[in-house]
């Protein structure tokens, strides 16, 4: 009795007929409302009253949503598989990852071996984790350094199909599937069971699909015969609306009762993909529900999800909850690894947070990003941890509607609204965890808690500037402002003069009424000769005049290079990120201080900093405003009389740090996001005594074992035997 | 000479594989535009792009009038038989939307690397001449014999024709040397040179047409069976600098001459912005009409 442990999944096994062309779009489309996973097309090239089977595929793809799409294709002998495999790539792109591949069935030895190079080399184009160029000299297909890639969204597996003992042994060999009939089945798994235990692989590493006609009996094949996919071979209708809601039921229900006492058995991954795993992780003990999202390095998607923008990593495995029950399975999981590194992530753009790492597990939110309203009297929204400020920025927008957040649209709503929140109406409207009003948290030991001024107020004033210490934040409830279309203003100053320019710059927006809120940024010195700086404004009015008049005064700062003022709504201002995937290399050194004023002192040593090369990216945010109207004790973000805040990127740690330890003094703090070094003094210059005592308190209270630590852990320093942890 | 073809307007966007969904996005932006055509360009050696065929279908699966091709496609890389059932299996789909901008190949060492054979230039023109040949014999569905040809690139034998594709889809050919432009001249229905590519600017354009339309008639076809195409770049600028630098009306007036002087009558415009593929199909392609029209009855 082979069970192989694959999910019992159904599809469809269509015929793309010419006439009409939109039958099997039509049945395509049916079949995913009736619940099946799968639609898979025929191609038979003998058969001129059958469309083109990848094509036909393609065009489903662009009429559905969910299902997945197969094809089995055939005539290798006019296809290239460097091109299939690109094909693929495609497909499963533009359909987000509903690919499925099956070579359609060979008889002939020499197709078998055809086929044995084409699985080769569509798999090597495919996988673009490898390093270097494709090259595999076949007798039929010589491939010669082609370039890998596309990047397909998930693992397309390979099926083969075909009866004749070589397809047989080559799938047991290599195939992730094989399609075969019910009459087929048993027979073929002998063969493929012993091919792939002979080649070192596990029977369960390849799964079985059968095509059936309806009233076949199905229970034995599943029970006896260990089908995983049951394919419905028919172009009726009636037949297959039937076969879902009849067959179908009966089956699972059959099948629970005949596996009733039977262990769980987890599908093996291909030996291939086992390799690239990494030490420590037990794999085999995913929980159920994180595994159809969880990625390890062998899976397609790894190449995706392993590094954040601005850093490289390599974990060993990413769980991607979709739910806070899931989060806190995802916890408990971690919990179980307390010895690897564990990283929490949104949506990856952290500089303090290191939300990747190398062997550890990350913990990703993207899949929790739903932005809803809530009352619109009150202008309350919810908003889920993985959905991109860009993205909450759109969805409120049509309410007349805006949150201050950042100035990036595809930084993550987790990461910044546990920590603060700079954003273009800062001056105005506050930091980002000012408008937050409750959040659900899940915490260390999987408790899943509402938090707000009323609930838990420690816990609230925590996660508002030291959230990540604390737990996985799930949702925040944000009072958010009316604004209706803001001034954009981007202009290109001449900044030769960097320390007179950024003092001139900097009581400018002093000055400025808080409708004003002005970010200025500086890249490498190019010639001793000339220096830019940008200066991009936001004025949160839509009158022209109001606009020119609080830009007026710049003019005066220097010399406008360059202009572009526009009037547009806050989400067209913040929609100006891609939805490239992070490519971050390396580790980046970044510092942060907070400034209440930009002194010639201050302006000097930044000057030299700039022209030392010390900085290839320097910007001050102007802050103040409403920041300060709320209390110091009243968050954990506490500097809150600053006026600026100043960031700058280095070409190496030392590099920066020589430079920046001359400002050190200068500073009233800083704000942790934008802060990389992670010696404990860095603490304080965050959390002012007597918030980082109360933080520390709270820490061992609600994360006893000091699980949260990938971002200014504030236990960092304190001696681990201090912590109960073994 | 204008060949008497009506303008037509189009876009040639980049096949990009991130964000993936760029050329399809940019389809559905054009065809709300009011264009008529949407191309890719298909270098299957390059990875940074999606598969050209892939995404025409794809593209031509989420958008519902405007009509699409490669621009063009790899020879070299794409069988002319699966070609052929590919072309006609999604001109069905699509109601008759799908043309075949085809092309004998370039950048040969991307295409070795792939598994694709390496020609010379008179080869690879060679191998385009048989391919368009056997393409238009499969969909030749009707035709009762199976089909066979021995040419020096290409043999079949006992391949089943079909399916046929649902209206004439034109053959469009990429072409400046004269062996190639006298290959189009006697086979294609469409010549589609960059303006970029051509050594002398639109100057160029007179003798090609000659070649072309030489070999047209040599091969016992009329000149004008042969539309006369072209890829633009440019840029709207406030005020003109140049060919296709400029505002929508320069575009419009450079468009009607360079129909009036060479007889182009499609403009498809090297755009990756939703702006300028909305301002070419909403403002510069209805200029442009209006423009040719009053010239027409003046
Ligand atoms: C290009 C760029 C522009 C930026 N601009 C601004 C700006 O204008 N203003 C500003 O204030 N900041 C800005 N930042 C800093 C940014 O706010 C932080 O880096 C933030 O952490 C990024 O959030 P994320 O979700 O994308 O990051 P991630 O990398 O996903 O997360 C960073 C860290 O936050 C913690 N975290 C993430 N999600 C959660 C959660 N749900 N619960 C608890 N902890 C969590 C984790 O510890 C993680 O390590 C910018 C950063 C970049 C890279």
């Amino acid at each position: 009795m082979p069970y192989y442990g694959h999910r019992l999944s159904f599809g469809t096994l269509l015929d793309p007929v010419t006439d009409p062309p939109e039958r099997a779009v039509e049945l395509a489309r049916l079949s995913e409302s009736l619940g099946y996973d799968l639609v898979m097309l025929r191609d038979e090239p003998h058969r001129p009253d059958l469309l083109d089977a990848w094509t036909a595929l393609t065009w489903i793809a662009g009429q559905t949503e969910r299902v997945w799409l197969g094809a089995m294709v055939q005539r290798l002998h006019r296809r290239l598989p460097a091109v299939i495999g690109r094909q693929l790539a495609s497909l499963d792109l533009l359909s987000s990852g509903r690919a499925e591949f099956a070579f359609g069935p060979v008889e002939s030895l020499n197709e078998v071996e055809a086929l044995d190079e084409a699985i080769d080399i569509v798999r090597a184009i495919l996988d673009v984790a490898e390093l270097g160029t494709v090259t595999i000299d076949g007798r039929h297909f010589p491939v010669m350094g082609a370039q890998r890639g596309p990047l397909p969204q998930h693992t397309i597996p390979v099926w083969l199909s075909g009866s004749a003992l070589p397809v047989l042994e080559l799938a047991g060999r290599t195939a992730d599937g094989w399609i075969g009939t019910a009459a087929e089945l048993p027979l073929a798994n002998a063969v493929i069971d012993s091919a792939a235990t002979a080649s070192g692989r596990e029977p369960s590493e390849i799964s079985r699909i059968v095509t059936v006609q309806a009233g076949d009996p199905l229970l034995p094949l599943v029970i006896e015969h260990g089908a995983g996919i049951i394919l419905l071979d028919s172009n009726d209708p009636a037949v297959i609306e039937r076969f879902a809601r009849e067959a179908i039921p009966a089956l699972r229900v059959a099948v629970d009762e005949a596996r009733a006492d039977l262990p769980a058995v987890v599908p093996a991954k291909p030996a291939r993909m086992r390799a690239k795993r990494r030490e420590g992780i037990a794999y085999d003990a995913i929980p159920i529900t994180l595994q159809a999202h969880a990625v390890e390095p062998g899976d397609a998607a790894y190449a995706r999800l392993r590094s954040n923008y601005l850093r490289g990593g390599s974990p060993g495995l990413i769980l991607r909850p979709g739910t806070p029950e899931e989060v806190a399975e995802a916890i408990a999981f971690a919990r179980e690894h307390r010895e690897l590194p564990f990283s929490v992530r949104s949506r990856g753009h952290g500089i303090s947070g290191r939300s990747t790492n190398d062997g550890g597990l990350i913990v990703d939110l993207r899949l929790m990003n739903k932005v809803e309203i809530l009352d619109e009297t009150t202008r309350r929204i919810r908003v889920q941890p993985g959905a991109r400020w860009m993205d909450v920025a759109a969805a409120i927008e049509p309410y007349g509607w805006a949150l201050s957040s950042g100035d990036y649209g595809g930084v993550g709503v987790g990461g910044l609204a546990t920590a603060g929140g700079v954003g273009w109406l800062v001056r105005e409207h506050g930091l980002t965890i000012d408008h937050m009003r409750k959040a659900q948290i899940v915490l260390a030991d999987g408790s899943i808690l509402e938090t707000s001024e009323t609930e838990r107020p420690d816990l609230f004033w925590a996660i508002r500037g030291a959230g990540a210490n604390m737990g996985i934040v799930t949702s925040f409830d944000f009072e958010v402002d009316p604004i209706g279309q803001v001034g954009w203003a981007q202009l290109v100053l001449d900044a030769t003069d960097i320390a007179g320019f950024l003092q001139a710059w900097g009581s400018w927006i002093d000055n400025a009424p808080r409708d004003t809120t002005s970010f200025m940024i500086m890249g490498q010195q190019r010639s001793a000769r000339q220096m830019y700086a940008h200066v991009l404004t936001v004025i949160d009015s839509d009158d022209p005049e109001t606009i020119v008049s609080r830009l007026q005064p710049l003019a005066d700062v220097a010399r406008v290079l360059q202009q572009r003022i526009s009037i547009e709504t806050y989400a067209d201002v913040m929609a100006n990120a891609s939805d490239h995937y992070h490519q971050g290399q390396g580790d980046p050194a970044v510092r942060s201080g907070l400034l209440n004023q930009i002194t010639p002192e201050f302006a000097e040593a930044a000057s030299r900093m700039i022209q030392g090369g010390g900085s290839y990216f320097f910007q001050i945010r102007s802050m103040g405003g409403a920041v300060a109207d709320v209390p110091p004790e009243a968050t954990a973000f506490v500097n809150r009389s600053a006026k600026f805040s100043v960031v700058a990127f280095g070409p190496s740690r030392s590099r920066l740090n020589a430079y920046w330890n001359e400002m050190t003094p200068l500073f009233d703090g800083l704000y942790l996001s934008f802060e990389t070094d992670t010696s404990p003094e860095r603490l304080l210059d965050a959390f002012p005594q007597p918030a980082l005592s109360k933080l520390q308190r709270l820490k061992e209270h609600y994360d006893p074992t000091n699980l949260f630590r990938d971002n200014f852990n504030v236990l960092t320093g304190v001696r681990s035997e201090e912590l109960g942890v073994r | 000479m204008t060949y008497n073809h009506d303008l037509q307007f189009g876009v040639f966007v980049s096949p990009i594989a991130e964000p993936a969904h760029h050329g399809a996005e940019l389809a559905m932006v054009a065809e709300a535009a009011g264009l008529d055509l949407i191309t890719f360009q298909d270098h299957p050696y390059n990875p940074q792009f999606l598969d050209t065929w892939t995404l025409i279908a794809y593209a031509a699966s989420v958008t519902k009038t405007i009509r699409l091709a490669g621009n063009v496609l790899n020879l070299p890389l794409r069988d002319p038989v699966q070609l052929a059932t590919a072309t006609a299996s999604l001109d069905r789909l699509s109601g008759g939307r799908i043309e075949l901008g085809i092309g004998a190949g370039a950048f040969w060492d991307g295409i070795g690397a792939m598994g694709g054979k390496k020609l010379t230039a008179g080869q690879s023109i060679e191998a385009l001449g048989e391919g368009i040949e056997l393409i238009r014999e499969i969909w030749k569905a009707d035709e009762p014999t199976s089909l066979a040809t021995n040419g020096n690139h290409y043999r079949v034998e006992g391949v089943a024709r079909g399916p046929a594709p649902a209206h004439e889809i034109g053959i469009w050919v990429g072409a400046y040397k004269p062996r190639i432009l006298r290959l189009t001249g006697r086979l294609a229905d469409g010549w589609l040179p960059s303006l970029g590519y051509l050594p002398d600017g639109p100057a160029s354009l007179t003798a090609m047409n000659a070649e072309i339309d030489a070999a047209a008639i040599a091969a016992g076809r009329d000149p004008s069976a042969i539309r006369r195409m072209l890829n633009i770049n440019g840029r709207f600028m406030e005020s003109e600098r140049g060919l296709f630098q400029g505002p929508v009306d320069s575009w419009a007036r450079q468009i009607v001459e360079l129909n009036r002087d060479y007889g182009i009558s499609t403009f498809i415009l090297a755009a990756d912005d939703p702006q300028t593929i909305a301002l070419f199909g909403t403002v510069v392609a209805p200029l442009a009409r209006e423009l040719a029209g009053e010239i027409v009855r003046a």
